[in-house]
Protein backbone atom coordinates (compact mmCIF):
# COMPACT_ATOMS: atom_id res chain seq x y z
CA UNK A 1 0.00 0.00 0.00
CA UNK A 2 1.34 3.79 -0.78
CA UNK A 3 0.43 4.97 1.95
CA UNK A 4 2.26 2.83 4.27
CA UNK A 5 4.97 4.70 3.50
CA UNK A 6 4.13 7.94 5.57
CA UNK A 7 3.04 5.40 8.28
CA UNK A 8 5.65 6.19 11.51
CA UNK A 9 5.27 3.10 12.56
CA UNK A 10 3.99 0.19 10.52
CA UNK A 11 4.19 -3.10 12.50
CA UNK A 12 2.69 -6.27 10.19
CA UNK A 13 2.09 -9.93 11.20
CA UNK A 14 4.58 -10.03 13.82
CA UNK A 15 5.61 -13.43 15.24
CA UNK A 16 8.31 -13.96 17.88
CA UNK A 17 9.17 -17.23 19.41
CA UNK A 18 11.46 -17.50 21.81
CA UNK A 19 12.65 -21.06 22.91
CA UNK A 20 10.15 -21.66 25.52
CA UNK A 21 7.21 -18.98 24.86
CA UNK A 22 5.42 -17.53 21.85
CA UNK A 23 5.84 -13.68 23.09
CA UNK A 24 3.98 -12.39 20.00
CA UNK A 25 1.19 -14.66 17.85
CA UNK A 26 1.13 -12.26 14.68
CA UNK A 27 0.75 -8.96 15.98
CA UNK A 28 0.51 -6.20 13.44
CA UNK A 29 -0.24 -2.35 14.98
CA UNK A 30 0.40 1.35 12.50
CA UNK A 31 1.24 4.69 14.24
CA UNK A 32 0.13 7.32 12.13
CA UNK A 33 2.46 10.83 12.46
CA UNK A 34 2.15 12.68 15.20
CA UNK A 35 -0.01 10.45 17.05
CA UNK A 36 0.27 8.84 20.60
CA UNK A 37 -0.41 5.37 20.27
CA UNK A 38 -1.21 3.10 23.87
CA UNK A 39 0.27 -0.39 23.30
CA UNK A 40 -1.67 -1.91 26.65
CA UNK A 41 -1.29 -5.36 28.32
CA UNK A 42 -0.70 -7.12 31.59
CA UNK A 43 2.67 -8.09 32.50
CA UNK A 44 3.92 -11.07 29.91
CA UNK A 45 1.57 -9.77 27.18
CA UNK A 46 3.78 -9.03 24.96
CA UNK A 47 5.18 -5.26 24.77
CA UNK A 48 8.62 -5.32 25.21
CA UNK A 49 9.66 -8.00 22.81
CA UNK A 50 7.43 -6.01 20.01
CA UNK A 51 9.62 -2.72 21.32
CA UNK A 52 12.53 -5.36 20.85
CA UNK A 53 12.17 -5.64 17.43
CA UNK A 54 11.34 -2.18 16.70
CA UNK A 55 14.70 -1.44 18.20
CA UNK A 56 16.22 -4.60 16.47
CA UNK A 57 17.44 -5.95 19.60
CA UNK A 58 15.27 -8.81 18.59
CA UNK A 59 14.63 -10.28 15.55
CA UNK A 60 11.03 -11.51 14.70
CA UNK A 61 10.83 -14.74 13.73
CA UNK A 62 8.27 -13.43 11.09
CA UNK A 63 6.75 -10.46 9.80
CA UNK A 64 8.03 -6.91 8.92
CA UNK A 65 8.22 -3.90 10.58
CA UNK A 66 8.82 -0.51 9.15
CA UNK A 67 9.23 2.66 10.44
CA UNK A 68 8.94 5.72 8.12
CA UNK A 69 8.55 3.35 5.39
CA UNK A 70 12.07 2.17 6.23
CA UNK A 71 12.43 -1.53 7.15
CA UNK A 72 13.90 -2.37 10.20
CA UNK A 73 15.84 -5.42 9.33
CA UNK A 74 17.20 -4.47 5.47
CA UNK A 75 17.34 -0.53 6.30
CA UNK A 76 18.49 -0.63 9.90
CA UNK A 77 20.14 2.25 9.48
CA UNK A 78 17.47 5.02 8.48
CA UNK A 79 14.75 3.00 10.25
CA UNK A 80 17.15 3.95 13.52
CA UNK A 81 18.05 7.20 13.36
CA UNK A 82 13.88 7.99 13.39
CA UNK A 83 13.89 5.97 16.20
CA UNK A 84 14.13 7.09 20.02
CA UNK A 85 13.96 4.04 22.71
CA UNK A 86 13.50 4.50 26.32
CA UNK A 87 13.67 0.92 27.96
CA UNK A 88 11.83 -0.40 30.28
CA UNK A 89 15.38 -1.43 32.32
CA UNK A 90 17.48 1.51 33.17
CA UNK A 91 20.32 1.22 31.55
CA UNK A 92 23.67 2.02 33.74
CA UNK A 93 26.33 3.53 32.35
CA UNK A 94 29.47 2.27 34.36
CA UNK A 95 31.80 4.99 35.22
CA UNK A 96 30.26 7.96 32.91
CA UNK A 97 28.61 11.16 33.84
CA UNK A 98 25.07 12.09 32.62
CA UNK A 99 26.56 14.74 30.34
CA UNK A 100 29.04 12.42 28.78
CA UNK A 101 26.32 9.73 28.41
CA UNK A 102 24.36 12.01 26.61
CA UNK A 103 26.72 13.26 24.73
CA UNK A 104 28.25 9.83 23.61
CA UNK A 105 24.70 9.02 22.45
CA UNK A 106 24.35 11.89 20.20
CA UNK A 107 27.73 11.29 18.40
CA UNK A 108 26.31 7.37 18.04
CA UNK A 109 23.57 9.06 16.07
CA UNK A 110 25.88 11.46 13.82
CA UNK A 111 25.64 14.33 15.77
CA UNK A 112 28.96 15.82 15.81
CA UNK A 113 28.35 18.65 18.16
CA UNK A 114 25.39 17.56 20.69
CA UNK A 115 26.23 20.43 23.76
CA UNK A 116 23.21 22.59 22.39
CA UNK A 117 20.86 19.83 22.15
CA UNK A 118 22.23 18.06 25.45
CA UNK A 119 21.92 21.16 27.61
CA UNK A 120 18.49 21.69 26.14
CA UNK A 121 17.31 18.37 27.39
CA UNK A 122 18.97 18.63 30.67
CA UNK A 123 17.40 21.88 31.28
CA UNK A 124 13.61 20.62 30.22
CA UNK A 125 14.21 17.61 32.20
CA UNK A 126 15.55 18.58 35.23
CA UNK A 127 18.57 17.11 34.82
CA UNK A 128 21.38 20.01 34.85
CA UNK A 129 22.08 19.87 38.55
CA UNK A 130 22.61 16.54 38.05
CA UNK A 131 25.12 16.32 34.98
CA UNK A 132 28.44 15.45 36.72
CA UNK A 133 26.80 12.20 38.78
CA UNK A 134 27.00 9.16 36.82
CA UNK A 135 23.89 6.86 36.79
CA UNK A 136 24.21 5.15 40.08
CA UNK A 137 24.52 8.13 42.18
CA UNK A 138 21.01 9.52 40.74
CA UNK A 139 17.44 8.88 42.10
CA UNK A 140 15.30 6.31 40.22
CA UNK A 141 13.26 9.61 39.05
CA UNK A 142 16.41 10.77 37.13
CA UNK A 143 17.53 7.65 36.01
CA UNK A 144 14.12 7.65 34.14
CA UNK A 145 14.34 11.15 32.85
CA UNK A 146 17.99 10.68 31.71
CA UNK A 147 16.82 7.60 29.72
CA UNK A 148 14.12 9.82 27.77
CA UNK A 149 16.82 12.79 27.82
CA UNK A 150 19.24 9.66 25.66
CA UNK A 151 16.47 8.74 23.55
CA UNK A 152 15.59 12.47 22.45
CA UNK A 153 19.49 13.70 21.57
CA UNK A 154 19.05 12.88 18.00
CA UNK A 155 15.79 14.37 17.71
CA UNK A 156 14.37 11.46 16.46
CA UNK A 157 10.68 11.32 14.71
CA UNK A 158 9.05 8.18 16.73
CA UNK A 159 9.36 7.69 20.31
CA UNK A 160 9.27 4.12 21.97
CA UNK A 161 8.82 4.86 25.85
CA UNK A 162 8.22 1.19 27.22
CA UNK A 163 6.68 1.91 31.10
CA UNK A 164 8.83 5.70 31.34
CA UNK A 165 6.75 6.42 34.33
CA UNK A 166 7.67 2.67 36.15
CA UNK A 167 8.89 3.27 39.36
CA UNK A 168 7.98 7.34 39.29
CA UNK A 169 6.16 9.34 42.01
CA UNK A 170 2.56 11.81 41.40
CA UNK A 171 4.70 14.27 40.72
CA UNK A 172 7.01 13.60 38.15
CA UNK A 173 4.72 11.34 36.33
CA UNK A 174 2.38 14.17 35.82
CA UNK A 175 5.16 16.55 34.70
CA UNK A 176 6.60 13.51 32.47
CA UNK A 177 2.88 12.84 30.24
CA UNK A 178 2.99 16.79 30.48
CA UNK A 179 6.24 16.25 28.50
CA UNK A 180 4.71 13.49 26.02
CA UNK A 181 2.01 16.23 25.26
CA UNK A 182 4.69 18.84 24.34
CA UNK A 183 6.59 16.24 22.48
CA UNK A 184 3.38 15.54 20.74
CA UNK A 185 2.68 19.10 20.23
CA UNK A 186 5.79 19.19 18.45
CA UNK A 187 5.18 16.43 16.35
CA UNK A 188 6.48 13.54 17.64
CA UNK A 189 4.59 9.99 17.03
CA UNK A 190 4.57 8.13 20.28
CA UNK A 191 4.39 4.65 21.41
CA UNK A 192 3.92 3.80 24.68
CA UNK A 193 3.36 1.40 27.12
CA UNK A 194 2.02 2.22 30.58
CA UNK A 195 0.20 0.10 33.52
CA UNK A 196 -1.59 3.31 34.55
CA UNK A 197 -4.59 3.04 32.45
CA UNK A 198 -6.23 6.56 33.36
CA UNK A 199 -3.38 8.33 32.21
CA UNK A 200 -3.11 6.45 28.84
CA UNK A 201 -6.86 7.04 28.55
CA UNK A 202 -6.09 10.94 28.98
CA UNK A 203 -3.28 10.83 26.43
CA UNK A 204 -3.43 8.23 23.53
CA UNK A 205 -5.25 9.19 20.46
CA UNK A 206 -5.33 5.54 19.83
CA UNK A 207 -4.58 2.19 21.67
CA UNK A 208 -4.14 -1.38 21.24
CA UNK A 209 -4.98 -4.02 24.03
CA UNK A 210 -2.68 -6.66 23.77
CA UNK A 211 -2.91 -10.07 26.02
CA UNK A 212 -0.94 -13.31 25.47
CA UNK A 213 0.96 -11.74 22.45
CA UNK A 214 -1.99 -11.10 20.27
CA UNK A 215 -4.33 -7.84 19.76
CA UNK A 216 -7.29 -7.68 21.28
CA UNK A 217 -8.94 -4.81 20.35
CA UNK A 218 -7.25 -1.76 18.39
CA UNK A 219 -8.67 2.39 17.77
CA UNK A 220 -9.62 5.37 18.84
CA UNK A 221 -9.19 5.47 22.63
CA UNK A 222 -12.84 7.01 22.97
CA UNK A 223 -14.61 4.59 20.11
CA UNK A 224 -13.09 1.68 22.52
CA UNK A 225 -14.14 2.72 25.51
CA UNK A 226 -17.86 3.13 23.68
CA UNK A 227 -17.66 -0.27 22.49
CA UNK A 228 -16.19 -2.45 25.18
CA UNK A 229 -17.03 -1.13 28.42
CA UNK A 230 -20.54 -0.36 29.36
CA UNK A 231 -21.38 2.57 31.62
CA UNK A 232 -23.25 1.96 35.17
CA UNK A 233 -26.37 3.01 36.00
CA UNK A 234 -27.50 3.36 39.62
CA UNK A 235 -31.19 3.96 40.85
CA UNK A 236 -32.45 5.13 44.07
CA UNK A 237 -36.55 4.91 44.16
CA UNK A 238 -38.74 6.28 46.95
CA UNK A 239 -40.55 3.22 46.98
CA UNK A 240 -39.47 -0.41 46.65
CA UNK A 241 -40.38 -1.94 43.04
CA UNK A 242 -40.10 -5.86 42.19
CA UNK A 243 -39.29 -7.39 38.72
CA UNK A 244 -35.92 -5.67 37.47
CA UNK A 245 -33.39 -8.30 38.14
CA UNK A 246 -34.78 -9.61 34.66
CA UNK A 247 -33.75 -6.71 32.80
CA UNK A 248 -31.11 -7.95 30.47
CA UNK A 249 -29.01 -5.07 31.88
CA UNK A 250 -29.21 -5.90 35.68
CA UNK A 251 -26.26 -5.83 37.77
CA UNK A 252 -27.15 -5.86 41.75
CA UNK A 253 -29.61 -4.56 43.95
CA UNK A 254 -33.45 -5.36 45.07
CA UNK A 255 -35.93 -3.07 46.39
CA UNK A 256 -35.32 0.49 46.34
CA UNK A 257 -31.60 1.04 44.87
CA UNK A 258 -30.76 -0.83 41.35
CA UNK A 259 -27.58 -1.53 39.39
CA UNK A 260 -27.58 -1.32 35.69
CA UNK A 261 -24.31 -2.00 33.19
CA UNK A 262 -25.46 -0.74 29.70
CA UNK A 263 -24.16 -0.14 26.86
CA UNK A 264 -22.03 3.15 26.37
CA UNK A 265 -23.99 3.65 23.25
CA UNK A 266 -27.23 3.20 24.65
CA UNK A 267 -29.04 6.07 25.71
CA UNK A 268 -30.28 6.53 29.00
CA UNK A 269 -33.96 7.34 28.28
CA UNK A 270 -34.05 4.00 26.40
CA UNK A 271 -33.41 2.05 29.43
CA UNK A 272 -35.37 4.35 31.32
CA UNK A 273 -38.30 3.56 29.18
CA UNK A 274 -37.58 -0.04 29.36
CA UNK A 275 -37.97 0.35 33.17
CA UNK A 276 -40.84 2.11 32.89
CA UNK A 277 -40.12 3.88 36.04
CA UNK A 278 -42.65 6.52 36.78
CA UNK A 279 -40.83 9.67 37.57
CA UNK A 280 -42.86 10.32 41.33
CA UNK A 281 -41.02 7.15 41.94
CA UNK A 282 -37.83 8.40 41.22
CA UNK A 283 -35.27 9.50 44.38
CA UNK A 284 -31.59 9.51 42.70
CA UNK A 285 -30.14 8.64 39.47
CA UNK A 286 -26.21 8.33 39.39
CA UNK A 287 -24.63 7.61 35.79
CA UNK A 288 -20.85 7.13 35.40
CA UNK A 289 -19.37 6.52 32.21
CA UNK A 290 -17.12 3.48 31.36
CA UNK A 291 -13.35 3.69 31.24
CA UNK A 292 -10.00 2.26 29.63
CA UNK A 293 -9.60 0.31 32.28
CA UNK A 294 -13.21 -1.37 31.97
CA UNK A 295 -12.08 -2.26 28.45
CA UNK A 296 -8.77 -3.93 29.52
CA UNK A 297 -10.47 -5.44 31.55
CA UNK A 298 -13.07 -6.69 29.64
CA UNK A 299 -10.78 -7.85 27.12
CA UNK A 300 -7.58 -9.12 29.38
CA UNK A 301 -9.07 -11.55 31.53
CA UNK A 302 -12.00 -13.21 29.44
CA UNK A 303 -9.41 -15.97 28.04
CA UNK A 304 -7.43 -16.16 30.99
CA UNK A 305 -8.78 -19.86 31.79
CA UNK A 306 -7.69 -20.76 28.09
CA UNK A 307 -3.76 -20.56 29.16
CA UNK B 1 24.92 14.80 10.42
CA UNK B 2 27.72 12.68 9.53
CA UNK B 3 27.51 8.59 10.07
CA UNK B 4 30.75 7.38 8.79
CA UNK B 5 33.52 9.21 11.31
CA UNK B 6 31.46 10.75 14.09
CA UNK B 7 30.16 7.29 15.65
CA UNK B 8 33.74 6.18 15.21
CA UNK B 9 35.28 8.84 17.10
CA UNK B 10 32.90 9.24 19.70
CA UNK B 11 33.01 5.32 20.57
CA UNK B 12 36.76 5.33 20.20
CA UNK B 13 37.17 8.47 22.52
CA UNK B 14 34.41 6.60 24.83
CA UNK B 15 36.57 3.70 24.78
CA UNK B 16 40.08 5.80 25.97
CA UNK B 17 37.57 7.92 28.12
CA UNK B 18 36.79 4.02 30.30
CA UNK B 19 40.07 3.29 30.44
CA UNK B 20 41.35 6.25 31.92
CA UNK B 21 39.14 6.18 34.26
CA UNK B 22 40.26 3.41 35.60
CA UNK B 23 43.48 4.28 35.26
CA UNK B 24 44.97 2.37 38.32
CA UNK B 25 43.84 -0.88 37.00
CA UNK B 26 44.44 -0.83 33.38
CA UNK B 27 47.82 1.12 33.49
CA UNK B 28 49.21 1.54 36.82
CA UNK B 29 48.83 -2.23 37.87
CA UNK B 30 50.35 -3.78 34.97
CA UNK B 31 53.26 -0.70 34.83
CA UNK B 32 53.90 -2.71 38.91
CA UNK B 33 54.02 -6.15 37.61
CA UNK B 34 56.19 -5.39 34.37
CA UNK B 35 58.73 -3.68 37.20
CA UNK B 36 58.14 -6.59 39.07
CA UNK B 37 59.49 -8.94 36.50
CA UNK B 38 62.46 -7.01 35.54
CA UNK B 39 63.75 -6.66 39.12
CA UNK B 40 63.10 -10.24 40.11
CA UNK B 41 63.89 -12.32 36.56
CA UNK B 42 66.02 -9.49 34.58
CA UNK B 43 67.93 -7.74 37.34
CA UNK B 44 68.49 -10.49 39.64
CA UNK B 45 68.04 -13.82 38.56
CA UNK B 46 69.48 -12.55 35.02
CA UNK B 47 72.69 -12.03 36.00
CA UNK B 48 74.30 -15.23 35.77
CA UNK B 49 72.62 -16.50 32.49
CA UNK B 50 74.05 -15.41 29.20
CA UNK B 51 72.28 -16.29 26.01
CA UNK B 52 73.96 -16.99 22.67
CA UNK B 53 75.15 -14.20 20.63
CA UNK B 54 76.65 -12.94 24.39
CA UNK B 55 73.69 -10.84 24.79
CA UNK B 56 72.22 -10.81 28.31
CA UNK B 57 69.06 -11.97 29.76
CA UNK B 58 67.99 -9.17 30.40
CA UNK B 59 67.88 -7.29 26.94
CA UNK B 60 66.43 -11.08 25.94
CA UNK B 61 63.84 -10.63 28.81
CA UNK B 62 62.45 -7.11 27.80
CA UNK B 63 61.50 -7.40 24.50
CA UNK B 64 59.02 -10.73 25.77
CA UNK B 65 57.58 -8.26 28.07
CA UNK B 66 56.94 -5.29 26.39
CA UNK B 67 54.84 -7.84 24.14
CA UNK B 68 53.24 -9.09 26.64
CA UNK B 69 52.23 -6.18 28.24
CA UNK B 70 50.38 -4.68 24.94
CA UNK B 71 48.84 -7.98 23.89
CA UNK B 72 47.07 -8.16 27.51
CA UNK B 73 46.50 -4.89 27.62
CA UNK B 74 44.90 -4.79 24.27
CA UNK B 75 42.78 -8.21 25.16
CA UNK B 76 41.72 -6.57 28.71
CA UNK B 77 40.35 -3.66 27.49
CA UNK B 78 37.91 -4.89 24.67
CA UNK B 79 37.04 -7.89 27.02
CA UNK B 80 36.19 -6.04 30.09
CA UNK B 81 34.46 -3.23 28.45
CA UNK B 82 32.06 -5.73 26.42
CA UNK B 83 31.21 -7.75 29.35
CA UNK B 84 31.24 -4.55 31.99
CA UNK B 85 28.78 -3.55 28.99
CA UNK B 86 26.79 -6.66 29.19
CA UNK B 87 26.41 -6.06 32.81
CA UNK B 88 25.12 -2.66 32.89
CA UNK B 89 23.13 -2.75 29.86
CA UNK B 90 24.71 -0.50 27.49
CA UNK B 91 25.43 -2.56 25.40
CA UNK B 92 22.21 -2.71 23.95
CA UNK B 93 22.53 0.75 22.92
CA UNK B 94 25.40 0.21 20.52
CA UNK B 95 22.81 -2.44 18.86
CA UNK B 96 20.08 0.12 18.85
CA UNK B 97 22.10 3.22 17.39
CA UNK B 98 23.25 3.42 13.94
CA UNK B 99 26.59 1.62 14.40
CA UNK B 100 27.83 -0.60 12.44
CA UNK B 101 29.71 -3.76 13.41
CA UNK B 102 33.42 -2.41 11.89
CA UNK B 103 32.90 1.15 13.52
CA UNK B 104 32.46 -0.67 16.86
CA UNK B 105 35.42 -3.49 16.09
CA UNK B 106 37.99 -0.50 14.55
CA UNK B 107 36.92 1.74 17.88
CA UNK B 108 37.55 -0.77 20.48
CA UNK B 109 40.34 -2.30 18.98
CA UNK B 110 41.86 1.13 18.05
CA UNK B 111 41.04 2.12 21.77
CA UNK B 112 42.67 -1.47 23.15
CA UNK B 113 45.72 -0.79 20.80
CA UNK B 114 46.37 2.72 22.52
CA UNK B 115 46.54 1.44 25.85
CA UNK B 116 48.69 -1.65 24.95
CA UNK B 117 50.78 0.52 23.56
CA UNK B 118 50.70 3.13 26.61
CA UNK B 119 51.81 -0.39 29.04
CA UNK B 120 54.06 -1.38 26.56
CA UNK B 121 56.10 1.93 25.83
CA UNK B 122 55.82 2.05 30.10
CA UNK B 123 57.49 -1.21 30.00
CA UNK B 124 60.12 -0.43 27.26
CA UNK B 125 61.22 2.46 29.47
CA UNK B 126 61.38 0.61 32.87
CA UNK B 127 63.22 -1.65 31.08
CA UNK B 128 65.85 0.58 29.66
CA UNK B 129 65.93 2.14 33.01
CA UNK B 130 66.77 -1.57 34.31
CA UNK B 131 68.87 -2.04 31.36
CA UNK B 132 71.16 0.67 31.94
CA UNK B 133 71.89 1.09 36.10
CA UNK B 134 72.57 -2.92 35.44
CA UNK B 135 74.93 -2.16 32.26
CA UNK B 136 76.31 1.46 32.13
CA UNK B 137 74.29 1.66 28.33
CA UNK B 138 71.22 1.47 27.07
CA UNK B 139 69.51 -1.00 24.78
CA UNK B 140 69.00 0.32 20.97
CA UNK B 141 66.40 -0.26 18.73
CA UNK B 142 67.69 -2.18 15.97
CA UNK B 143 64.54 -1.76 13.68
CA UNK B 144 61.93 0.50 14.37
CA UNK B 145 59.54 0.20 12.19
CA UNK B 146 59.63 -3.68 12.44
CA UNK B 147 58.90 -3.51 16.13
CA UNK B 148 55.81 -0.68 15.53
CA UNK B 149 54.85 -2.91 13.03
CA UNK B 150 54.93 -6.75 15.48
CA UNK B 151 52.88 -4.39 18.89
CA UNK B 152 50.64 -2.92 16.79
CA UNK B 153 49.14 -6.15 14.74
CA UNK B 154 49.36 -8.07 17.76
CA UNK B 155 47.87 -6.05 19.94
CA UNK B 156 45.33 -5.61 17.17
CA UNK B 157 44.65 -9.43 17.40
CA UNK B 158 44.18 -9.77 21.25
CA UNK B 159 41.90 -7.02 21.13
CA UNK B 160 39.99 -8.46 17.94
CA UNK B 161 39.86 -11.88 20.02
CA UNK B 162 39.06 -10.20 23.85
CA UNK B 163 35.81 -9.07 21.16
CA UNK B 164 35.13 -12.84 20.15
CA UNK B 165 35.50 -13.91 23.59
CA UNK B 166 33.65 -11.34 25.35
CA UNK B 167 31.06 -11.60 23.45
CA UNK B 168 30.79 -15.45 23.51
CA UNK B 169 31.08 -15.42 27.47
CA UNK B 170 27.99 -15.47 29.26
CA UNK B 171 29.83 -14.64 32.83
CA UNK B 172 32.60 -12.77 34.37
CA UNK B 173 34.45 -16.40 35.15
CA UNK B 174 34.40 -17.77 32.03
CA UNK B 175 35.79 -14.89 30.39
CA UNK B 176 38.78 -14.96 33.65
CA UNK B 177 38.96 -18.93 32.37
CA UNK B 178 39.59 -18.01 28.70
CA UNK B 179 42.78 -14.90 29.84
CA UNK B 180 44.23 -17.52 32.86
CA UNK B 181 43.62 -21.32 30.82
CA UNK B 182 44.09 -19.89 27.36
CA UNK B 183 46.35 -16.63 26.51
CA UNK B 184 48.68 -16.33 29.98
CA UNK B 185 49.77 -20.20 28.99
CA UNK B 186 50.22 -18.78 25.13
CA UNK B 187 52.22 -16.07 26.39
CA UNK B 188 54.45 -17.42 28.67
CA UNK B 189 55.21 -20.53 26.11
CA UNK B 190 55.41 -18.37 23.38
CA UNK B 191 58.98 -17.53 24.80
CA UNK B 192 58.85 -14.22 26.83
CA UNK B 193 61.08 -15.62 29.46
CA UNK B 194 63.24 -18.35 27.63
CA UNK B 195 64.32 -18.71 24.64
CA UNK B 196 62.23 -21.98 22.79
CA UNK B 197 65.91 -23.22 21.30
CA UNK B 198 66.22 -24.09 24.79
CA UNK B 199 63.38 -26.33 24.93
CA UNK B 200 63.21 -30.25 24.75
CA UNK B 201 62.53 -30.79 20.98
CA UNK B 202 58.77 -32.44 21.52
CA UNK B 203 58.11 -29.38 22.88
CA UNK B 204 60.14 -26.62 20.99
CA UNK B 205 57.81 -28.08 17.59
CA UNK B 206 54.67 -27.77 19.44
CA UNK B 207 55.53 -24.17 20.45
CA UNK B 208 56.23 -23.78 16.45
CA UNK B 209 52.44 -23.83 16.64
CA UNK B 210 52.09 -20.82 19.09
CA UNK B 211 50.96 -18.04 16.58
CA UNK B 212 52.62 -16.16 20.25
CA UNK B 213 56.08 -16.93 19.91
CA UNK B 214 56.29 -15.30 15.73
CA UNK B 215 54.73 -11.96 17.59
CA UNK B 216 56.95 -12.37 20.75
CA UNK B 217 60.46 -12.92 18.44
CA UNK B 218 59.34 -10.25 15.97
CA UNK B 219 59.11 -7.33 18.73
CA UNK B 220 62.68 -9.32 19.65
CA UNK B 221 64.09 -8.37 16.18
CA UNK B 222 62.64 -5.19 16.06
CA UNK B 223 64.42 -4.23 19.45
CA UNK B 224 67.96 -6.76 19.37
CA UNK B 225 67.92 -7.43 15.55
CA UNK B 226 68.04 -10.74 16.47
CA UNK B 227 65.24 -13.63 17.21
CA UNK B 228 64.55 -17.34 17.24
CA UNK B 229 62.41 -16.80 14.34
CA UNK B 230 62.96 -15.62 10.82
CA UNK B 231 61.45 -12.08 10.49
CA UNK B 232 59.39 -12.66 7.53
CA UNK B 233 57.90 -15.81 8.85
CA UNK B 234 56.95 -13.91 11.80
CA UNK B 235 55.68 -11.18 9.94
CA UNK B 236 53.57 -13.42 8.21
CA UNK B 237 52.01 -15.34 10.51
CA UNK B 238 50.99 -11.76 12.74
CA UNK B 239 49.27 -10.64 9.77
CA UNK B 240 47.46 -14.06 8.90
CA UNK B 241 46.59 -14.19 13.30
CA UNK B 242 45.19 -10.75 12.50
CA UNK B 243 43.04 -11.55 9.70
CA UNK B 244 41.25 -14.28 11.16
CA UNK B 245 40.86 -12.62 14.62
CA UNK B 246 39.18 -9.54 12.83
CA UNK B 247 36.83 -12.02 10.35
CA UNK B 248 35.74 -13.67 13.59
CA UNK B 249 35.59 -10.54 15.59
CA UNK B 250 33.21 -8.97 12.73
CA UNK B 251 31.19 -12.49 12.21
CA UNK B 252 30.29 -12.35 16.03
CA UNK B 253 29.61 -8.83 16.18
CA UNK B 254 26.84 -9.48 13.21
CA UNK B 255 25.86 -12.58 15.03
CA UNK B 256 26.05 -12.52 18.92
CA UNK B 257 23.29 -11.34 21.25
CA UNK B 258 23.66 -7.45 22.38
CA UNK B 259 21.28 -8.62 25.44
CA UNK B 260 22.39 -7.70 29.06
CA UNK B 261 22.95 -10.41 31.79
N1 LIG C 1 14.69 -12.91 26.14
C1 LIG C 1 13.64 -13.72 26.35
N2 LIG C 1 13.76 -15.05 26.27
C2 LIG C 1 12.70 -15.86 26.45
N3 LIG C 1 11.47 -15.44 26.72
C3 LIG C 1 11.27 -14.12 26.83
C4 LIG C 1 12.34 -13.19 26.65
N4 LIG C 1 11.84 -11.93 26.81
C5 LIG C 1 10.53 -12.09 27.08
N5 LIG C 1 10.18 -13.39 27.10
C6 LIG C 1 8.82 -13.92 27.31
O1 LIG C 1 7.96 -13.31 26.38
C7 LIG C 1 6.72 -12.99 26.96
C8 LIG C 1 6.42 -11.53 26.77
O2 LIG C 1 7.32 -10.75 27.54
P1 LIG C 1 7.40 -9.17 27.43
O3 LIG C 1 8.60 -8.74 28.18
O4 LIG C 1 7.29 -8.78 26.02
O5 LIG C 1 6.09 -8.73 28.22
P2 LIG C 1 5.57 -7.27 28.56
O6 LIG C 1 4.26 -7.11 27.90
O7 LIG C 1 6.59 -6.26 28.27
O8 LIG C 1 5.35 -7.39 30.12
P3 LIG C 1 5.57 -6.32 31.31
O9 LIG C 1 4.34 -5.51 31.42
O10 LIG C 1 5.74 -7.20 32.50
O11 LIG C 1 6.79 -5.55 30.99
C9 LIG C 1 6.82 -13.42 28.42
O12 LIG C 1 6.18 -14.66 28.54
C10 LIG C 1 8.29 -13.56 28.67
O13 LIG C 1 8.52 -14.58 29.60
MG1 LIG D 1 7.67 -4.95 29.35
Amino acid sequence: MAQNANLALDVSNVIMQYPLTKALAGVSIEVAPGEVFGLLGPNGAGKTSLISIIVTLEKATSGQVKVFGHDVARESQLAKLQTGWVPQEIINHGFFTVNEILGFHGGYYGVRDSKKRVDELLNILGLWEHRFKKVKQLSGGMKRRLMIAKALVHKPRLLLLDEPTAGVDVDLRKRLWEFVEQLRRDGISILLTTHYLEEAERLCDRVAIIHNGQIRAVGETRKLIEQWSRKKVVLRLLEPVEGYKNHPDYMSGQGSEWTFFTKMSKPLGELMQELQVPMGNLKDLQVQDGNLEDVFVQLTSATKGAH
Amino acid sequence: MDLTWTPFFTLFRREIMRFMKVIIQTVITPFVSSTLYLMIFGVSLGKSIVLKDQLPYLSFLIPGLVMMSCLNNSFQNTSSSIVSSKFSGDLEDFKVAPLTPWQIILALSMAAVLRGLLVGGITFFVGEASYFFTYGTALGVSHPFALLLFLILGSLCFANFGVVVAFWARSFDQLSAVSGFVLLPLIYLGGVFFSVENLPPLWRSVSLYNPLLYMINGVRYGILGVADVEPQRAALVTLLAFLLTTGLAVRCLKRASFQRW
